[in-house]
């Protein structure tokens, strides 16, 4: 794992959008790709179990890349990530990113809950201007939020701020929804950890606490709160 | 009458007898249980008395007991017109009567019932009016008797919201027939939502008696509700209400404070049916009730409706109402049977089998009332002639309740809702189903099937063939199974109007049998003007109980068949409907800059710039004019900083970068060297002005360039339609979001750069005016703009959105030492105005073009093709009809104009003002504005209209008002 001990949002220059919302509500941080990344609000046990229910995290400072353009799928393809070949869908990598195929010349590269971002870095690393093979880097980093919804009861929750079928059996895994949650533009991946339904959010930085907000209302009636990084990765990948 | 009504168990099974629950009506305290209703707990007291009627104010109690119809409207606490037969009492429920003057119990207005005769149907289309002046004394009387409930301005908001619902088959109605769709439906692998008004499953299983006993109907509504609520694949809905049925089959479902918005891939309406009234005189009395009403307060709340009961019959259901009635302990003096005989029906055998009195070929002459007209006391019936009128004086029958099922109307307004048709079926007196829109279906007695098995049968039918819509298997079609009852539901005319009147049509309106024929005499037979002119049908029912006999009426008063008058238009919504469910929950997103909460923590007053809160000025609201001067001398003393994150940024990348620009914007770019800004100014089309801003070359291939906060989106959008047609190899990017950015300016902001900037020549030469750079400040990938929007020595950061706030603590604490000081955008409108910059949409309005706005040197005429430049070189040759210049006012003193403050010569406009202000730095009064060409050279004098009329002498003054050789801005 990325994670390089306790630290507070403000010690590193990258921060995410939400941090301060975070510490009002206990977080403890550990840095991940240069920022401050909420790993528990509490006991992890108890989070484990809300991620099962119904909870919510932020993701923000993970790494992940945007490509796009009509040479962008290619060049991906020569790093090695493995797109297949429909739209909407998030391709699984080998050490647990995601490659998510938003169109014919768009492909979304997220991270996995471990953090090390060695895909993203990369990819940015060896992407030139001079290149002339048609394909363009998205700063996603400071363009989008990203949180991660989890527990059984999330399909139910987004259906109060979201007009497409999230559930299970109409939304499997990898499918993405390029739509409006809360009334702002948003990338939906379904994206389980194990057998917990889970979804990646993305959407504008800008309005990542307006969106933190309507989801913690939304999650209200299920139970839902705010964990850490620990207990998805528990949930992920136990023991 | 009895005080305590209840009965015992079995009885009422929607009530907790283990939770008792105390309210108040009317002041007075009343007792009942958890799961009551307002109506049914008072009724257990003996209270019958609900509400006063809108015209007449005659007292009303229980009709329906379902919530269809307007007698039990009762105002709460911060809410009217609540359902009292629906609205279940809460400990210390405080409820009033409505519509009522004086006390519900002696309403001083009930005296207008005396007056009827003055008040016939559309009086007052002929009445309050002459003399000239009438309506000004008639209105205030009339807006103080009119309405019902009270809307209290102080009540507290209730959180409401909505969520989507997805499903194959949604099925409207939990009774035998819905139930039955239901589960077919499921079982063929739809995924189900099963919609209930009622607290229970089951409909009229849980109160109707279906044949002599109600062993059936209870262990088939048990049965069916058990597995409807268990089934994986059926979602239930009670308590809610499908208030419409749009196209795609869109149904808003309110729940509680929800509303479900609901697509489905097929729809079962099973709504059931509505039992009809008879119209005789004085029919609204308390005490005189639907057959079903009574079997409702009987099975559903263990109420007895009455000590003593008439029941007034035309099928077999009336009988069942009978024996419910027998077997609550309720004297049944008589059965009047409306029909020759009481038929061959289950029930109907079994009234007589147990000695219960039928009056076959008999009608009701009138109810009588006690004293203070508040509730029936008796009943007058007399044996129908060969004209189906009452023969004799009739006979009295004393009674303290009077049960009315004399037929039956689908309950089909979603049918209506999605363009089904329906037509009135002479054999059965009944409206029918006539077509339905595709993926429609329609089950039970809506659909007029009324015997048991033929409703289960129908409903099977349906969710069959409703899941096979939606494209599951479901197995092969069946026809609409056969119904033995169908044609003996309805009578075709329980109408038995009185001389006397006060012979109830539309209880809502006070309309009675006459009233209807005289509309048709009045000339209005038509439907839609009977209903408009009638009113028959616009109140809080919408024509439940009143639109068959209304139609029947007027068919017989005009000799025209049913189907001949038609019916009127069914709309949206089928029930009560509150704003607060079509508004909540409400979503207004908002755009925070990565600073914003140093902005907060500085004391900044924030203020709404399109999606983003941006500070305005930092300080009090009281304090705004002193801090804003304050910010603006802090920029031209020391150094400022202000959050430019909202500004659009947008990233043009490809061999075809520089030809794009080329099109996309006036000036030219082609040769624009790397690490240079330059002005960018977008036409549209029509050569009008829609955006500016700056490119930044940062790579042959690179153009970065920023566009105004409001407008960037649609820049975007411009972009993206041109280069659709165009297509060059070029990428655009919407990168706002990606970068931050903050303007540092003021003759110390390249020292306190200085201080932070690795790897950047920041001197004059290496780092000249319109120059671009990237680097790192304070440790961060930044790109570097010096630009001259303020009037002082400048320089746009642009950081990644998420080192946003560590830039801007860097510069600011790198900069305490030289006094910097934040300053927000009202002090960036007085610094740009200074130097005479103009603000695309505030300084330009929709049909502004270059030429008109002095931006004449921001286009390259030499180039083949930009968009606008046809409309531009036509406009250039055509001449300009209006010019912004920059003026001052001749004294000094005058008052600051306001923006659009209008430039006049005489009556006649010439222009306006777009931007002013008071210039400490300059001791003068500033603007810019539109004035007529020939009043645009500098020296000239005109006239500007502010408010209250008064003129302020206004004269042009050549740009830049502030440091007119840009000294400072290119030190």
């Amino acid at each position: 794992m990325a994670d390089t001990g306790t630290i507070r949002p403000t010690d590193r220059l990258r921060r995410s959008f939400l941090y301060r919302v975070l510490e009002e509500a206990g977080a403890s941080f550990t840095e991940i790709n240069g920022a401050a990344v909420a790993t528990s609000f509490g006991p992890v046990e108890d989070e484990i179990a809300a991620a099962r229910i119904m909870a919510i995290a932020d993701l923000s400072p993970l790494p992940r890349i945007g490509c796009k353009g009509c040479g962008a799928l290619d060049r991906a393809r020569e790093h090695d990530v493995e797109i297949g070949d429909d739209n909407n869908v998030a391709y699984p990598q080998a050490e647990g990113e995601l490659a998510a195929r938003l169109a014919d010349t768009e492909v979304l590269i997220l991270d996995s809950l471990g953090g090390a971002g060695t895909l993203p870095h990369r990819i940015e690393a060896e992407w030139s201007l001079n290149s002339v093979d048609g394909s363009y880097l998205v700063n996603r980093q400071g363009a989008s939020f990203w949180f991660m919804v989890t527990g059984r009861h999330a399909p139910g929750m987004f259906a109060k701020l979201c007009a497409v079928d999230l559930q299970p059996a109409k939304f499997p895994l990898g499918a993405i929804a390029q739509t409006s949650v809360a009334q702002t533009n948003c990338i939906v991946i379904r994206a389980d950890l194990g057998e917990v339904p889970a979804y990646h959010l993305l959407g504008d930085s800008a309005s990542a606490e307006y969106q933190w907000g309507c989801l913690l209302d939304a999650t209200g009636e299920f139970g839902g709160q705010p964990v850490g990084i620990e207990a998805l990765r528990l949930v992920a990948w136990p023991g | 009458m009895a005080r305590d009504n209840r009965l015992p168990p079995p009885h009422g099974v929607l009530i907790d007898r283990a939770t008792p629950v105390s309210f108040t009506f009317e002041g007075r305290r009343y007792a009942g249980f958890a799961g009551d209703t307002i109506a049914s707990a008072l009724a257990a007291n003996g209270r019958w008395v609900l509400s006063r009627s809108f015209k007449y104010h005659r007292p009303r109690g229980v009709l329906t007991m379902a919530g269809q119809d307007a007698n039990s409207l009762v105002q709460l606490p911060g809410e009217p017109n609540v359902l009292a037969d629906r609205e279940r009492i809460v400990p210390e429920m405080a409820v009033t009567a409505q519509n009522c003057f004086g006390s519900l119990d002696r309403d001083w207005a009930a005296v207008l019932g005396r007056f009827s005769r003055f008040m016939p149907v559309g009086f007052y289309y002929k009445a309050f009016y002459k003399p000239g002046n009438a309506f000004r004394f008639w209105e205030r009387i009339i807006r103080t008797m009119a309405g019902l409930g009270r809307v209290d301005l102080n009540a507290r908001p209730g959180y409401y919201d909505k969520a989507y619902g997805f499903c194959d088959v949604a099925v409207i109605g939990g009774g035998p027939a819905g139930l039955s769709a239901a589960l077919q439906a499921a079982g063929a692998g739809a995924e189900v939502i099963l919609v209930d008004e009622n607290p229970m499953l089951g409909g009229s299983l849980a109160y109707a008696r279906f044949d002599g006993d109600r062993g059936r109907a209870e262990a088939l509504r048990a049965d069916l509700a058990t597995q409807a609520t268990a089934h994986p694949r059926i979602t239930v809905r009670t308590d809610a209400v499908a208030q419409a049925l749009f196209a795609d089959n869109w149904l808003p479902v309110t729940q509680g404070n929800r509303m479900y918005k609901i697509r489905a891939g097929a729809v079962v309406a099973a709504t059931g049916s509505l039992e009809q009234h008879a119209v005789f005189r004085n029919n609204d009395l308390p005490g005189v009730m639907l057959g079903s009403a009574a079997q409702r307060l009987i099975r559903l709340y263990g109420v007895r409706p009455g000590a003593r009961a008439v029941v007034v019959a035309a099928n077999d259901d009336g009988y069942g109402v009978a024996l419910d009635l027998a077997e609550a302990g309720v004297a049944v003096a008589a059965v009047v049977e409306l029909r020759a005989d009481s038929g061959p029906g289950a029930m109907a055998l079994a009234a007589v089998a147990r000695g219960l009195r039928v009056l076959p070929g008999h009608c009701v002459m009138e109810a009588q009332t006690s004293r203070g007209h508040r509730h029936v006391t008796g009943l007058v019936v007399a044996p129908l002639d060969s004209g189906g009128q009452p023969a004799g004086a009739g006979e009295r029958i004393a009674c303290d309740l009077v049960c009315m099922s004399t037929g039956y109307a689908p309950n089909a307004p979603l049918i209506y809702h999605a363009g089904g048709a329906l037509a009135y079926d002479d054999e059965t007196a009944m409206f029918a189903i006539n077509s339905l829109p595709d993926h429609l279906f329609a089950a039970g007695s809506v659909n007029g099937s009324f015997d048991l098995d033929a409703v289960l049968a129908d409903g099977r039918r349906a969710g069959r063939a409703a899941a096979g819509d939606a494209g599951l298997d479901a197995g092969a079609a069946s026809d609409i199974p056969g119904d033995p009852l169908a044609v003996d539901q309805s009578h075709a005319w329980p109408m038995f109007p009185h001389p006397g009147g006060k012979d109830f049509v539309d209880f809502d309106e006070d309309l009675h049998y006459a009233d209807i024929v005289n509309a048709t005499l009045d000339g209005y037979d038509d439907i839609q003007l009977l209903k408009r002119y009638s009113t028959a049908g616009m109140g809080p029912s919408q024509g439940r109980h009143s639109a068959v006999a209304a139609v029947r009426i007027a068919a017989n008063a005009t000799g025209r068949a049913v189907n001949a008058v038609g019916t009127t238009t069914t709309r949206p919504p089928v029930g009560p409907l509150k704003f607060a469910h079509l508004a909540g929950r409400a979503f207004a997103s908002v755009r925070r800059t990565p600073m914003h909460h140093r902005h907060l923590e500085a004391g900044a007053h924030m203020m709404v710039a399109g999606p983003w809160m941006r500070p305005a000025w930092y300080g009090a609201a009281s304090e705004r004019d002193a801090a804003i001067r304050r910010e603006v001398r802090s920029v031209h003393g020391n150094v400022g900083l202000i959050d430019v994150s909202t500004l659009g940024g947008l990233e043009i990348r490809g061999p075809g970068a520089a030809e794009f620009l080329e099109r996309m914007y006036t000036f030219a770019y082609r040769k624009q060297p790397v690490g240079r800004a330059r002005y960018v100014l977008m036409t549209d089309e029509t050569g009008v002005v829609i955006d500016d801003g700056v490119a930044c070359r940062l790579h042959d291939r690179h153009y970065y360039v920023t566009a105004t906060t409001g407008g960037v989106d649609g820049v975007y959008r411009t972009m993206l339609r041109h280069n659709a047609q165009w297509g060059l190899d070029v990428d655009v990017t919407n990168a706002t979001a990606a970068w931050c950015g903050v303007n540092i300016a003021g003759p110390e902001s390249r020292v306190v750069l200085e201080l932070v900037c690795r790897n950047i020549d920041l001197s004059p030469a290496g780092f000249p005016y319109m120059g671009v750079r990237e680097g790192r400040v304070a440790d961060i990938p930044c790109r570097l703009l010096r630009v001259g929007f303020v009037g002082e020595l400048g320089y746009e950061v642009h950081a990644p959105a998420d080192h946003g706030e560590a830039l801007w603590d860097a510069l600011m604490e790198f900069g305490r030492e030289f006094g910097i000081k934040p300053f927000g955008v009202e002090a960036q409108r007085v610094l740009r105005l200074e130097k005479g910059h103009i603000i695309v949409g505030q300084d330009t309005d929709g049909i502004t073009t270059p030429h008109e706005a002095g931006l004449g040197w921001a286009i390259a005429g030499a180039k083949p093709y930009y968009v606008g430049k046809r409309a531009t070189l036509i406009q250039k040759q055509a001449g300009i009809t209006r010019r912004l210049v920059g003026f001052t006012t001749v004294d000094p003193a005058a008052p600051v104009p306001e923006e659009c403050h209008l430039v006049v010569r005489g009556q006649d406009i010439l222009g306006r003002v777009t931007s002013a202000c008071r210039s400490e730095a300059l001791g003068r009064v500033i603007g810019l504005a539109y004035v007529a060409p020939d009043q645009a050279a500098p020296g000239s004098r005109f006239d500007i209209k502010i408010q209250g009329g008064r003129i302020v002498e206004g004269e042009v003054v050549p740009t830049p008002f502030y440091d007119p050789d840009n000294w400072r801005q290119e030190m």
